[in-house]
């Protein structure tokens, strides 16, 4: 069975939104479909996740599950994991049947909407278990369809203009991606598409104006799934639009395909950049610090709760490239575990917005004031997302970002500093909305609204819990990510 | 001349003849509301005819100097062969149903036939003089049939607009194809014209030969409704009955490739840096103002119509790489594209009959407006266009991704990193106005919440051309290596 495990984990989740999406009637049996498929996902990659041995050479992969596929031009249906993969799958498997559970209450065409992220889930999967690039596209791919149906059919008021920005916006960039893919392909001339194979021959084309150029084409598809500034604004008018199930996974999983990319197929390319790395490295310390920093500022003045988590989302993400750039062991183990952490904290957030909006129907900061009065458990689990969001000691971001940061005060101490200054206002804005959504005396104009819903409650707990879990021992992930980054070549150590 | 072996050689065309001519007369002896069984006859006939292709063997047959060296059967004449009998089969399924009671049914099959049995001479042919008699064959028939709904006058407008168009077309391609015969001094077949024109590579670039060039590229263009020759396709496949535009897409504008890639791929390789030149530039306006055009259009069909300019534009890229892989990638197109355009087609046809049924007055059965909230009416309809679309637009997991993933990768390892990131931009576009219809079917609130039913015969037709797309997006490789095995024939 373990051969072909990680092929049942990535067809589950498509055979359930396809039962789902035909045979299920009612919002009742929709939703337990659609939690029980992606729930044996889960258990399956807990198992594989246990049995899981770090060790192994850099681009020696476990679990692999092989099948020629188009032996014409060397294409086969290629899976399996390693250090950098796994703790992703294990974040997609965790959050998916938790938005399940926190969108238990969907009304509007249940079995549609549970379908479709079940699909989306599939998607994730596949592209962070695809080891052929074909494959990867495929997968990079079918994420867009599920989520360009959430947004335009359950989303907000300007859903058709978010939705279709999202769609083009990410097709262009997978399409620039894909010419880097070709490019690699044909200067390798190793006539296969896999993964490892094609990372190994990189630094054999002997044109190095050739090598910056794939690095380039490839590193503009990540860069605008991240996102990174000035790629970014897709993200917040679809994070707006987007009902709070696809928030959760769109910042939560999907946009961790991007910094996956930097990870899986960028920084094994590093060495083969020859002269042009410093330039390279220059260029996405740059793009990082202006992430983090413009992110920062443009969230501090945001009025809509929901903009201003979508804005926090992309400055986290500038910390994973910061660390990528910086590429020494530190940093970059510690922003692929920011991405592990943003992914579980940005969740616990969405869905704190997604239940304010429900229940008193506005997310407009200036308008809310004094929740906690109202409804204490929100406020608590929100305090906590917030907390860990911004960084606080003994939650999981904070771990990932002081990782982060120390190891790229080693080499791009300037940038550091930089990235540094955008730490307080990041407290800043947290605070601040906080302060005036939460706290203060409560808004009457708001009505009654209710306090969290159970299904809605567990959820975030969850999260919540292994934040802490997380911030108080990273343990097994973050091993896992230490060995993965300490064998890429040319890190520093 | 043995005519046994050759009626085996051509036992397709000849079960189409028999099926054409049976039709007919069969056809007088019947009340019009019988005529339905012309349609099961028909089907059975191309099935048929399929079917004997297939056991003749599609991969590997090689038989060559059929009827004093002017036909061959070699792997890329049974794709095509195949690819047309596939689409003429969906449209006849489609055509069951909506035909249904016409008293002119049995012209209408008969018709179909014919034209299809012309394609077939066509991708056959290796002799340019029996390859223009089936392009007649084919154009006649399909002049007759855009106009089949004599009532209407958009659809007689359509067919006028096609028949001058065409005329002209095939007057320009026979003007070309007779100067090249003059200068060769007298050689039709083309083989010997490719051995003449390489030892000779300066006749075609005395003037007259950049005359005949200049022809036969105008007369191609027009049927391969390239820019700017494309202003017939739009007008005709909007006017057209649905059916029949479905046809005239897949078909016969794919006709015009396969004889293309025949003469300008073998005959005039010898000026082949010319020729990559001119559809260069005719590739590039091709994908470019069929895309931008169609993100404009509210008629479905006149989308599709300039969709099916843009594709054009995608496959005429073969004739500017030249490579196997590209013309590999190409044929795959062809293929493809026979089963996404025809399927939408029908798709859209089933529409507009089931509209017309509801209120036999509604006009613009194919306008946007009118696939708002499908989803709902029609579940299957709508996610069956959506996966057309999905596949025009080359989205995984369809038919269009496959080919277009090949026929981009060959133009790259062509080094055409230009023409590249043009089909690649363009490919972007449409992408906006395919989704749109999807937004429209899913999105949108339905007119009326009335469920609507599609009729028997359209959901076969479609559930057909889907298992065509999905089969060529999800197994690739038999198809991949059919369209290797097609493209080695002509030894770029």
């Amino acid at each position: 069975m373990m051969d072909y495990v990680l092929s049942l984990i990535l067809f589950i989740p498509l055979i359930g939104a396809a039962l789902t999406l035909l045979f299920t009637k009612s919002r009742e049996s929709a939703r337990m479909v659609a939690f029980v498929s992606s729930a044996i996902s889960f258990v399956l990659t807990i198992m594989i996740y246990l049995q899981f041995e770090s060790g192994l050479a850099f681009l020696e992969f476990q679990f692999t599950d092989k099948i020629p596929w188009m032996d014409y031009m060397g294409i086969s249906y290629y899976l399996g994991v390693d250090g950098v993969s796994m703790p992703l799958i294990l974040l997609n498997a965790i959050l998916c049947p938790l938005t399940i559970v926190y969108a238990w209450g969907e009304n509007k065409l249940p079995n549609q909407f549970f379908a479709l992220i079940l699909v989306l889930q599939a998607g994730v999967f596949g592209v962070f278990m695809a080891l052929d690039f074909f494959l990867f596209y495929i997968f990079w791919e079918l994420t867009l369809i599920p989520l360009y149906f959430l947004i335009s059919i359950w989303g907000g008021p300007n859903k058709d203009y978010a939705a279709i920005k999202f769609f083009i916006y990410t097709h262009v960039a997978s399409l620039v991606m894909v010419l880097g893919i070709f490019a690699l392909y044909f200067s390798t001339g190793v006539n296969t598409f896999e993964i490892p194979v094609l990372l190994q021959a990189f630094s054999d084309i002997a044109d190095p104006e050739m090598r910056v150029g794939i690095f380039l084409a490839l590193f503009f598809g990540f860069l605008v799934k991240m996102p990174t500034v000035p790629f970014h604004t897709w993200l917040p008018d679809a994070h707006v639009e987007a009902p709070t199930a696809g928030s959760v996974l769109l910042a939560g999983v999907l946009l961790k395909m991007g910094g996956y990319g930097l990870f899986r197929v960028l920084l094994p390319m590093m060495e083969g950049l020859g002269p042009y790395r410093e330039n390279i490295v220059t260029l996405m310390a740059v793009l990082a610090v202006v992430s983090i920093l413009y992110a920062t500022f443009l969230a501090l003045a945001q009025k809509d709760l929901k903009k201003m988590v979508a804005y926090s989302s992309v400055a986290h993400m500038g910390y994973v490239m910061l660390g990528a750039a910086a590429f020494n062991y530190m940093s970059v183990s510690g922003a692929m575990f920011q991405q592990f952490s943003h992914g579980l904290i940005t969740a616990v957030l969405f869905m704190s917005v997604g239940v304010i909006q429900h229940s008193v129907h506005t997310r407009i900061i200036p308008d809310l004031g004094g929740l906690a009065d109202r409804m204490p458990k929100l406020a608590f689990l929100m305090m906590c997302g917030f907390m860990a969001s911004l960084g606080l000691p003994a939650m999981s971001g904070f771990i990932a970002e002081f990782m982060v940061l120390t190891g790229s005060y080693l080499t791009l101490p300037v940038y550091a500093l930089l990235a540094m200054l955008g730490i307080v206002a990041t407290a800043g804005y947290h605070l601040w909305a906080l302060q005036r959504a939460m706290f203060g005396s409560y808004n009457e104009k708001l009505g009654e609204p209710h306090d969290l819903a159970n299904f809605e409650l567990i959820p975030m707990a969850i999260l919540v819990l292994l934040i802490i879990l997380f911030g108080v021992y990273p343990g097994s992930v973050m091993e896992m990510f230490e060995y993965a980054s300490k064998i890429i070549p040319g890190v520093m150590i | 001349m043995n005519y046994i072996e050759l009626a085996s050689q051509f036992a397709p065309e000849l079960i189409l003849t028999i099926g054409a001519l049976a039709i007919m007369m069969i056809g007088l002896f019947l009340a019009n509301s019988q005529k339905k069984v012309l349609g099961y006859l028909a089907t059975i006939f191309l099935a048929v005819a399929g079917l004997v292709i297939v056991c003749r063997g599609i991969y590997d047959i090689q038989i060559e100097g059929i009827l004093a060296d002017s036909l061959t059967i070699d792997p890329m004449s049974q794709f095509f062969k195949l690819t047309f009998l596939v689409v003429s089969l969906i449209v006849v399924i489609a055509s069951i149903k909506e035909y249904d009671g016409h008293q002119n049914q049995d012209e209408y099959y008969t018709l179909i036939l014919l034209g299809t049995i012309g394609m077939m001479v066509v991708a056959s042919a290796i002799d340019i003089v029996t390859m223009f008699i089936g392009f007649e064959l084919a154009s006649l028939s399909t002049y007759a049939l855009a106009g089949f709904n004599k009532k209407d006058s958009n659809s007689l407008e359509a067919a006028v607009k096609y028949f001058i168009v065409g005329a002209l077309s095939s007057t320009l391609l026979l003007f070309g194809l007779s100067y090249i015969y003059g200068m060769s001094g007298g050689l039709t077949n083309i083989s010997e014209l490719a051995v003449f024109f390489n030892s000779n590579p300066t006749v075609l670039q005395s003037p007259m030969g950049v005359v005949a060039l200049m022809l036969i590229v105008a007369g191609f263009g027009f049927k391969m409704a390239l820019v700017p020759f494309h202003m017939w396709a739009p007008d005709t496949y909007q006017g057209a009955p649905t059916v029949i535009s479905a046809l005239l897409a897949a078909g016969s504008k794919k006709m015009a490739f396969v004889a293309a890639f025949r003469i300008l791929l073998v005959a005039m390789i010898a000026i082949k840096i010319d020729i990559a030149m001119v559809f260069m530039i005719l590739a590039i306006i091709t994908m470019t103002l069929g895309n931008v055009v169609a993100l404009s259009q509210r008629s479905l069909k006149r989308m599709l119509a300039y969709s099916s300019v843009a594709q054009a534009g995608y496959i005429s890229m073969v004739f500017v790489v030249m490579s196997p892989e590209a013309l590999t990638g190409g044929i795959l197109y062809v293929m493809s594209h026979a089963f996404m355009k025809t399927g939408a087609f029908i798709a859209v046809a089933a529409l507009g009959y089931m509209l017309l049924k509801e209120n036999s007055n509604a006009k613009d059965v194919d306008h946007l407006d009118n696939f708002a909230g499908l989803g709902k009416r029609s579940p299957f309809l709508a996610f069956s266009i959506m996966i057309f679309l999905f596949a025009l637009a080359g989205i995984p997991p369809t038919a269009g991704f496959v080919s277009k993933f090949i026929l981009f990768y060959s133009v790259l390892k062509g080094g055409f990193l230009l023409l590249v990131i043009f089909a690649i931009l363009n490919s972007a576009l449409s992408l906006y106005y395919y989704a749109r219809v999807v937004k429209y079917m899913y999105v949108l609130p339905p007119s009326s919440d009335e469920k609507l039913k599609v009729p028997g015969a359209y959901a076969l037709a479609i559930l057909l051309a889907i298992i065509g797309v999905l089969a060529i997006g999800i197994v690739p490789e038999p198809f991949v290596n059919w369209a290797a095995n097609a493209a080695n024939v002509l030894g770029l």
